[in-house]
């Protein structure tokens, strides 16, 4: 796996935007992250739809991969970090947190986040609606109604869409950046990408295992 | 007891006399035969009346001897159309009362009513009509088999229609199902005339114990063939252009006779037609109505009913018409532009005239001036009887996976007994037992991958030694899914304030915003908000509004109708007396002849002219636009192979157009290596993204193997944690089970339909033996400039094509 960074900043404040689908936050030692969907394979399976568990295993592996490298002892997940049930995958999320000695998981409950509050408890996760860490607040879903904030959300798993000659299209996965807000692609492979907006004015950072790239609209 | 002197077949003629009518010498064929315990096919044009050769077939055998036919399921009729079942009940059940029988007739399918099934399933009428994903439906029910125990005959209507496709490998699979249920079955099949005769038959019926006849109905339906032309001819022709101009030819048509039927090839033409039809002629409110697959059912089923009692004067519409119910008022059709293919066509123009001593009359409107030279090759492919093959479709896994969870949903299945039945179908005939194995590991363990996952247990081996699915849920979701129709992520369109307008394709909506204006089902709509998988609008005064256009529309010409259409165009020259398209066409001709040159049936074109926006190669091979797509590319590919260049490609039925910024190395030394056939397959995998053609066959394959779970348009509850796309699915599996069946199924259908490597081939050998000709053209041509407008089209918005096509145009003509 190939780490690449571009820092950008916004609010005065310093991000650095990794090509691995999470961005690191030096000043407060941790990694914003947003819909890992655990479980999701397994719910699939246990529906009838096979699909293996090694793609969680590997986005697991990408995610030990940005907490070494960056050395960061708090996870922000701004949402969805669980897909439906409790199930195998979740047990297997759970033996590979088990390895992390002191890192603290804050989760921004997103709409998939349904597990019961024993379970959450079970896992020693800060559960939050709603989080302010100046200068910006994190929600799960963007909205525009809150016009006094800077808001860094998730959910929608962004994506961009590149037409190129002869019919040529091009989907890549990136973060989305307006002057109110900044929405993180998601961080599970398993995941589609979502090409349409109805905001104006945005930034797009796609990324390739090669390369991270800016499109202004 | 001798047939001919039997008790049953006095009735019948005695019934059919008294409407003073006798059985064709078909039917008295079919009737004797099925006596005789013969399966068989009946091939026979429309309105002659093939149903009732196999439908009476049934009640003289059960007249002559009642005693065989126990109380239950006697006829199984599958259809491949629910609107034909409807109207096909309503004729049996009169022929049932009329001779005094006491059967009952029903229909069962999508549209039937949960009481009218659960009654169905209690006690099964005599006669059922239904469809191959209806069948297999009703083997995902328990205890299933007492319901076929005593079938004696299944009729497969329009079987040329589901050959060919996965929906005829469904009808096989539901053959050998019930023939397992009903050993002494007789399986009759019904089928208009196809290329392939022979070889439906042997699809239809491979079972080497039944004795089997195919009948063939001498008689032949009379068909006139009209070519309108237009008022002057345009030397520079484009698609779409003549429509405004030819509205004025059609009015008189259908002010001529007592209802037309006006046919488009897609649904955004229809749309338009229907506009320009009526802003020509207001008073035709009312009385002309526009159908097509995407207006509601309701309003489809009301127009359907208007046209059959002869309410409606005219009905613009699309293939969505193509089959069904006979609509005895309709007198006269017409076709608006080309209609790609030779079997089409005639199955269009039989939608007129429809009694058995009528003549079908057609109408042929051209939307541009090159459209004649097909209508040329149709009428002599038709006088040479030389109609489209439909081949039939092989190891769909997809689809035999599928069929393995219906059983397993219903009675269980025990593996060996279900392999060695499998294997008797055609479309199964060479399937391995690894194969077999890998199709029973994927739906136990999910794929070879997915050994040791506990919870997906789809289908388990029950104690009892069958394959079953113990869960409701996934029963229930597999049941939602079965059948092989994947239709385009549709949504519904709704008025604010209520009732529906029909559907409309995801990828058209998205790049509306709210108020934008629209037009679906001939009305003016006013984007309101997308909510649940539906679109709600309202009523829009907007002058100017889009007309949708649909993924699915673009057929391409067959490989008959091109060949016909080469030998047209190099007759052009020197047209028939009686040949009055060629003779119109004259001018068209001689200025190709004179700028550049017409092939003859041994010859190849290759175009090259230099204009302002650079430098463009054109070839013609006709072989329909997705075979122009793949040659287009390996075409580039080789070129640049000798000087890297960047193309912009643009393609129609015709030829293709390569157009560069740089000159095009292309000359009489090289051409001929260019356009060789040698290493063809290489370089053509080589050139194109078989990647990315497969991903996109996988779509299919994905919801048929149900991989994917579709969400049905305008209902809440789509199982939104279950959604994934086909896509996403075939990156993991190409990256973790590159190995797979379905994986390798969709590289198999891109290579036998996306890139119709037969038919490459062939063009390539076509190729080799012509004399190659390459002419540097001073600007356009004829034949080159529809290729030109087409790919503008494909970069530039409309307002703006009809200024920059009337400047191409005078450039053109400078030269004169």
């Amino acid at each position: 796996m190939n780490i690449l960074t571009k820092h950008i900043t916004i609010k005065n404040e310093e991000l650095t935007l990794t090509n691995q689908r999470a961005i690191y936050w030096k000043r407060e030692d941790a990694l914003i992250l947003s819909d890992i969907h655990i479980g999701k394979t397994a719910h699939f399976r246990r529906h009838g739809i096979p699909v293996p568990d090694a793609i969680l295993l590997k986005d697991l592996a990408r995610l030990k991969s940005l907490i070494g490298y960056f050395k960061v002892n708090r996870l922000l997940i701004v949402g969805d970090l669980f897909h439906a049930e409790s199930n195998v995958d979740v047990q297997t999320f759970k033996k590979w947190l088990a390895q992390f000695e002191g890192i603290k998981l804050i989760l921004i409950k997103g709409n998939h986040d349904r597990l019961s509050k024993s379970l959450m408890d079970d896992f020693n996760i800060q559960i939050e609606t709603e989080l302010i860490i100046e200068p910006f607040t994190f929600i799960h879903e963007y909205s525009e109604e809150r016009h006094d904030a800077f808001i860094i959300s998730g959910h929608t798993h962004p994506g961009v869409l590149l037409k190129g000659k002869g019919k040529q299209r091009l989907k890549l996965p990136c973060y989305q950046v307006t002057n109110d807000g900044l929405i993180l692609p998601a961080f599970s492979l398993f995941t589609g990408l979502n090409t349409r907006t109805k905001k104006s004015g945005i930034i797009s950072y796609a990324f390739l295992e090669s390369g991270i790239y800016k499109f202004t609209e | 007891m001798n047939f001919k002197e039997s008790e049953g077949l006095r009735i019948i003629n005695n019934w059919m006399a008294e409407k003073g009518q006798a059985p064709f010498p078909f039917q008295l064929q079919t009737w004797q035969r099925y006596a005789n315990g013969y399966s068989g096919m009946v091939i026979a044009p429309t309105g002659f009346g093939k149903t009732f050769s196999v439908f009476l077939a049934v009640v003289i055998d059960y007249l002559n001897h009642p005693e065989k036919y126990p109380k239950g399921l006697k006829l199984l009729w599958i259809s491949p159309l629910r609107s034909l079942a409807k109207d096909l009940a309503k004729a049996i059940t009169e022929a049932v009362d009329d001779i005094g029988l006491d059967w009952s007739v029903q229909v069962r399918n999508g549209d039937t009513p949960t009481s009218v099934r659960r009654k169905q399933e209690r006690l099964m009428p005599d006669v059922l009509l239904t469809t191959p994903e209806t069948m297999h439906l009703l083997f995902s029910q328990k205890k299933n088999s007492r319901w076929f125990k005593n079938v004696e005959c299944v009729a497969i209507d329009e079987w040329h229609e589901l050959l060919g496709n996965k929906r005829g490998v469904l009808t096989e699979l539901a053959i050998s199902q019930l023939r397992h249920h009903a050993p002494r079955l007789r399986i009759w099949g019904i089928t208009a005339t196809i290329g392939n005769l022979e070889e439906a038959k042997n699809v239809l019926l491979p079972y080497q114990d039944l004795k089997v006849i195919h009948i063939i109905a001498k008689q032949k339906k009379k068909l006139d063939i009209i070519s309108v032309l237009p008022d002057e001819i345009e030397v520079l022709p484009w698609a779409g252009h003549l429509g405004a101009k030819m509205v004025d030819k059609i009015l008189p048509i259908i002010a001529s006779n007592t209802t037309t039927l006006i046919f488009t090839n897609t649904r955004g033409q229809a749309e338009l037609w229907y506009q320009l039809l009526l802003s020509a002629q207001p008073d035709l409110a009312g009385l002309l109505a526009i159908h097509h697959g995407s207006i509601d059912k309701k309003l489809r089923n009301w127009i359907e009913d208007n046209i059959a009692s002869g309410y409606l004067k005219a009905v613009v519409c699309t293939s969505s018409l193509d089959l069904g119910v006979d609509f005895k008022p309709v007198d006269c059709v017409i076709q608006i532009g080309s209609v790609k293919g030779i079997a089409r066509f005639m199955q269009r123009a039989g939608r007129s005239g429809h009694s058995p001593f009528e003549r079908s009359k057609i109408y042929f409107v051209p939307t541009h001036s090159l459209e004649l030279v097909e209508i040329s090759a149709l009428k002599e492919a038709i006088r040479e009887n030389q109609i489209e093959s439909r081949d039939p479709m092989v190891l769909t896994f997809d689809v035999l996976v599928q069929f393995m969870v219906t059983l397993a949903v219903g009675e269980g299945f025990d593996s060996q007994e279900l392999l060695y039945r499998i294997q008797k179908t055609h479309a199964f005939h060479y399937i391995t037992e690894e194969d077999w194995q890998w199709c029973l590991n994927f739906i136990t363990k999910g794929g070879k991958t997915l050994n040791s996952y506990e919870e997906f247990h789809k289908v388990v081996l029950d104690e009892d030694g069958k394959y079953k699915v113990k869960s409701r849920r996934i029963s229930m979701l597999h049941r939602m899914n079965i059948g092989a129709i994947v239709s385009d992520v549709n949504l519904k369109v709704k008025y604010f304030s209520g009732g529906y307008i029909g559907m409309i394709e995801e990828f058209f909506v998205s790049k509306l915003k709210p108020g934008d204006s629209f037009i679906l089902a001939g009305r003016v709509l006013e984007l309101v908000q997308i909510k649940d998988m539906t679109v709600l609008v309202r009523r829009s005064k907007a002058k100017k509004a889009v007309s949708p256009s649909w993924l699915g529309g673009r057929l391409p010409l067959t490989s008959h109708l091109s060949h016909f259409l080469r030998l047209k165009l190099s007759d052009a020259l020197e047209p028939g007396r009686f040949e009055k398209e060629l003779r119109f066409l004259n001018p068209l001709v001689s200025r190709q002849e004179k700028h550049s040159h017409i092939p003859k049936a041994n010859e190849f074109l290759v175009e090259s002219i230099k204009t302002r926006d650079g430098y463009h190669l054109f070839m013609y091979p006709f072989e329909g636009r997705l075979v122009h797509e793949v040659f287009s590319a390996l075409i580039a590919y080789r070129i640049s192979k000798l000087k890297p260049l960047t193309f912009t490609i643009a393609m129609n039925d015709y030829g293709f157009e390569l157009l560069s910024d740089q000159p095009i190395p292309v000359n009489e030394e090289n051409i001929t290596e260019l356009l060789s056939k040698e290493r063809l397959m290489d370089d053509v995998i080589a050139s194109i993204n078989a990647s990315e053609m497969a991903s996109r066959k996988f779509r299919d394959i994905a919801v048929i193997a149900g991989l994917v779970v579709q969400s049905q348009p305008g209902t809440r509850k789509n199982n939104k944690s279950l959604q994934s796309s086909s896509g996403l699915i075939f990156r993991v599996l190409e990256d973790y089970e590159p190995d797979n069946l379905l994986l390798r199924q969709a590289y198999t259908e891109v290579f036998n339909q996306q890139l119709e490597e037969v038919r490459l081939q062939s063009a390539f050998e076509r190729i080799s033996k012509s004399n190659i000709i390459l002419k540097r053209a001073e600007s356009f041509t004829p034949l080159s400039f529809p290729l030109k407008v087409d790919s503008l089209r494909g970069t530039m918005s409309n307002e703006n094509l009809d200024k920059r096509i009337q400047r191409i145009k005078e450039q053109a003509f400078k030269i004169d």
